[in-house]
């Protein structure tokens, strides 16, 4: 078995060295035989000489034919595409081309000077909105808030005359080192140089390298490498992989008990659920902080770091694949859940980070924090907190389902997936204290519906540009009137709640937690993502009492329905009160607006 | 032979019957409708560049100096730049405080030799990122324009083609996912379903039915590939609901089949071989890795010839397509010879 892991591994190595290259072969094209050569393993390359180049490119055997200085191609997509792709190999091959002929300054003649400056307060918070507004294509005009006042700022570093060596850059620490003014251009050389050195990389994938292009001072343009953080986010995400091993292991050992029934057994034994469920959980939390540190060490990362950040990561995984675990009975069952898990939590750690540096949104995935540490920047306590404090407070939310779900015959019946669910939720609340459950209810769901609403703006802006704001601004007050009402609808459904006047108090405590849930949420999140007619949309600002008083109103809106006409018509009473719920929210952004 | 597709019925219920397959083709669903944003964020790993092209952004660009107007020009040519011309430093750094502008541009004479421009941008780090990959391009024409001062020319300036970024990521990564995932699936059902029958020692009574081994297990294998084919034309068709054709369709719906049969044979010998199921998808889903790895070496690799069919590509057809029975047969053969064998050696 080790040794299949070991092979995995060098096979993997391998095609990596190899520097993988996905779209190998794509294209054919015809190269006359005096033309430079092609070294890109996206093109099939046939020599051909000019009669038969061209022949074969109108026969359509070929894409395009490259004859020296020239390109030709047809009309066809595929030959467009060919040459497109055939234009980005050459321009490079001529950077290449020109560094060798002619002398370094004259092949690349410009070099810009990059200086950053402080901008006033108010005007970043509204650059902000477009950062985000450019990626879901919203333009907001910027709100300027008064009183703040422009700090008095560093001198603009640059002269109007020609001159550039000399009091161009106290600022700029590699200016401070090269006091004489003729130094300046071969220290712009050597950047330059340094530049040269990443061209000749071919192929789809940028060259791996850990150093972040737009932290140079000087940059040639023609070589400048757009800053993504593909390495860096290659390296986090190294750290999820044994992380899924590990909750595999954890859910088949799991599943395995619970199919043999030794888990029956367990519960007879004078232990509690919590003992049972840590004590299963702890040895693969041991594997996989194990896992942590190794990888952190093997990457050269800060160990105390990497635990921090990865430590929610991996609680996280764990509490999804608890309820899996708790939830299915089957293998079958087991495999799609698993399989879909993968899909989902990838999707919800990688798509973030993938943003890193481009959007304060990527902050929403811990792996973002990861890609920093590698790049050597630093994050602040708000920026951890958001990322995290969903996953550690999903896994605390889990745990407890777990224990109260820890019985016989909820563990053993196989019943349909919204039953089980109603069911759980049920163990859940403690029917001595009926409102205080349904108030920590609300309050702990705010970070799955929090989750939810980060999914819709992903999937939202699928969508054109009113109609995503619409679907999001839908989605998140149905999401919303779920959250608060599922747990009464659960008491109504089995009857628990005695009088109209219970009712009324049960929907006020969750309301009352859901409000104390989300503003305790908006706090983190507004700090780090700043306020943009999304975060608005989604968490409306602002008032404490009014927000109170709609969630209060809208709730009860729902149960009192639920109870009238019964829970056959729970989705029709969610509706009622989503409708409700939005016309508030629709008044609040009209009023900020 | 009745008796085989009885029993591949009989799976293909309980597998239907499993309503999370659904669920999980949903999700996948989801996922391959390739929200905007992750597959602008997807498509900006596969190439950079994309990003500056992708965006909308309007920047407001502050110019101090270029005397002769050329880079002002380049910058008008695009079209997305409002640009201010400032007369000296200050009066710059007085409006980009202010936020008027986004950026200050210093362009200094343009001139033989080496130009440094000094390019004034904000401390955000999001901020920055965008406003250099959206000034890059407009930067590039001005380089060139100075290298022409310098007596450097560039060869094959003018060619254009269609951006083909989109292009070679849809064909090149999404399509060959898209027709493999159904396979991995596959063979993960397989291993699920005969480790299932082994543990829960179901096969006992199977040996008084008159079925042979091989068709109760060979059931289950066939049954899995009819799932995964099924799956890859589902997304073809959902491809397709997004104007993105596949070309020789056949041919990329047989080769999925195929490699489907080669790794549901070899689950089913993994899962006969370790008969407990935990063991059985570790080793599976880390031979799969392995193997995927190796094939990727193999000209055409299953990856690439996927692409090359799927983009019509003059050189590949059946012939090769047919290359990849060869293995199947070969996995095929091996699982009727030492499925017996697997059975009886009980642990």
């Amino acid at each position: 078995m080790l040794a299949i892991i070991v092979l995995a591994l060098i096979v993997g190595f391998a095609v990596y060295q190899q520097d993988l290259v996905l779209a190998k072969g794509i294209y054919t094209i015809g190269v006359s035989p005096d033309a430079p050569p092609v070294e890109d393993k996206r093109f099939n390359i046939m020599q051909l000489d000019l009669e038969n180049g061209l022949a074969a490119l109108q026969d359509g055997t070929i894409d395009l034919y490259l004859w020296p200085g020239h390109v030709f191609a047809t009309s066809a997509p595929r030959s467009q595409y060919a040459t497109s792709a055939l234009k980005q190999y050459l321009e490079e091959a001529e950077l290449v081309r020109i560094s060798q002929e002619y002398d370094i300054d004259s092949a690349f003649p410009l070099r810009v000077e990059v200086r950053e400056l402080e901008v006033s307060k108010s005007r970043m918070s509204s650059r902000d909105t477009l950062s985000l507004s450019e990626i879901i294509d919203s333009s907001k005009p910027a709100v300027v808030s008064e009183g703040e006042p422009v700090p008095p700022g560093p001198v603009l570093p640059i002269t109007s005359t020609p001159d550039t060596g000399n009091g161009a850059g106290e600022a700029s620490n590699a200016a401070a080192d090269k006091p004489e003014p003729g130094s300046q251009s071969s220290m712009t050389d050597q950047a330059v140089r340094d530049q040269l050195q990443n061209l000749g990389g071919t192929g789809g994938l940028p060259a791996f390298k850990a150093e972040f292009v737009s932290d140079e001072d000087i940059i040639v343009p023609s070589l400048m490498d757009p800053p993504t953080p593909l390495a860096q986010v290659i390296l986090a995400f190294l750290y999820v992989i044994p992380l899924f091993f590990v909750s595999v292991f954890f859910t088949s050992s799991f599943m395995e008990e619970k199919t043999n029934r030794k888990l029956v057994i367990l519960m007879s034994a004078p232990v509690t659920p919590l003992q049972v469920i840590f004590g299963k959980m702890l040895p693969y939390l041991g594997y996989a902080i194990v896992c942590i540190i190794g990888i952190t060490l093997l990457l050269g990362g800060n160990v105390p770091l990497g635990l921090a950040i990865f430590i929610p990561v991996m609680l996280f995984i764990m509490a999804i694949y608890l309820m899996v675990a708790l939830l299915y009975r089957t293998f079958k069952d087991q495999t799609f859940f698993s399989v879909l898990a993968v899909w989902v939590i990838t999707a919800y750690l990688v798509a973030p980070a993938m943003f890193s540096g481009v959007s304060n949104l990527s902050y929403i995935s811990p792996l973002t924090l990861a890609v920093q540490m590698y790049r050597g920047e630093s994050f602040g306590v708000t920026e951890y907190l958001l990322s995290t404090m969903p996953m550690y407070l999903l896994f605390v939310i889990a745990v407890f389902l777990g224990t109260r779900m820890f019985n016989e015959e909820f563990l053993m019946g196989f019943r349909p997936l919204h039953r089980k669910i109603s069911e759980a939720i049920a163990l859940a609340i403690n029917p001595n204290h009926l409102n205080l459950s349904v108030f920590f209810l609300s309050l702990c769901v705010i970070p799955l519906v929090f989750m939810v609403q980060l999914a819709s703006i992903v999937m939202a802006s699928n969508l054109p540009m009113p109609a995503s704001l619409w679907a999001l601004f839908a989605i998140s007050v149905v999401v919303e009137e779920i959250a608060k009402s599922v747990g009464v609808a659960v008491l109504l459904k089995n009857g628990l709640v005695a009088s109209r006047r219970a009712l009324i108090l049960l929907c006020f405590a969750s309301a009352l937690g859901f409000l104390l849930g989300e503003k305790l949420l908006l706090y983190l999140a507004l700090s780090v993502v700043s306020q943009s007619m999304f975060m608005d949309a989604l968490f409306s600002s602002g008032l404490l009492f009014a927000p109170l008083a709609m969630h209060f109103v809208a709730t009860s809106v729902v149960c009192l329905a639920t109870s009238r006409f019964g829970t056959r018509f729970y989705p029709l009473a969610i509706v009622a009160g989503s409708i409700l719920h939005a016309l508030y929210n629709l008044y609040v952004i009209g009023e900020l607006f | 032979m009745r008796t085989f597709f009885t029993l591949v019925k009989r799976e293909l219920k309980s597998i239907k019957r499993e309503k999370t397959i659904l669920l999980a083709i949903l999700i996948q669903f989801l996922i391959a409708s390739f929200s905007s944003v992750i597959l602008v964020g997807v498509m900006s790993f596969y190439d950079p560049a994309s990003i500056g092209q992708n965006t909308r952004v309007t920047l407001d660009v502050g110019v101090v100096g270029d005397t002769d107007g050329s880079f002002t020009q380049l910058l008008s040519q695009t079209g997305r730049f409002p640009i201010s011309i400032y007369a000296d430093a200050e009066t710059a750094e007085q409006a980009f405080q202010e936020g008027q502008i986004d950026t200050v541009v210093y362009v200094p004479e343009p001139t033989e030799g080496v130009v440094e421009m000094k390019l004034i941008l904000p401390t955000v780090d999001t901020e920055k990122t965008l406003i250099l990959m959206v000034l890059n391009e407009p930067l590039k024409e001005y380089e060139d324009y100075l290298r022409a001062l310098n007596g450097v020319e560039l060869n094959y300036k003018g060619i254009e083609g269609k951006p083909h970024t989109n292009y070679e990521f849809l064909y090149s990564v999404i399509v060959p996912i898209l027709m493999l995932f159904p396979a991995f699936i596959a063979g993960s059902i397989v291993v699920d379903t005969v480790s299932e029958e082994m543990e829960n020692k179901t096969l006992d009574t199977l040996w008084s039915a008159p079925v042979s081994l091989n068709q109760v297990f060979g059931s289950k294998v066939f049954a899995a590939i009819l799932a995964a084919i099924l799956q890859c034309a589902l997304w073809a068709v959902l491809l397709r609901f997004n104007n993105f054709s596949i070309a020789n369709l056949g041919l990329v719906l047989l080769l999925s089949a195929i490699i489907a049969g080669m790794i549901s044979f070899g689950a089913a010998i993994v899962a006969l071989y370790f008969k407990d199921r935990e063991r059985a998808q570790f080793v599976y889903s880390m031979t799969l890795v392995a193997v995927g790895g190796v094939a990727y070496f193999i000209e055409p690799s299953p990856f690439s010839l996927l692409t090359r069919l799927a983009t019509n590509d003059h050189y590949v057809g059946l012939p090769q397509v047919m290359l990849y029975l060869i293995p199947l047969v070969l996995a095929a053969a091996a699982f009727t010879l030492v499925s017996r064998k697997l059975v009886l050696a009980r642990a």
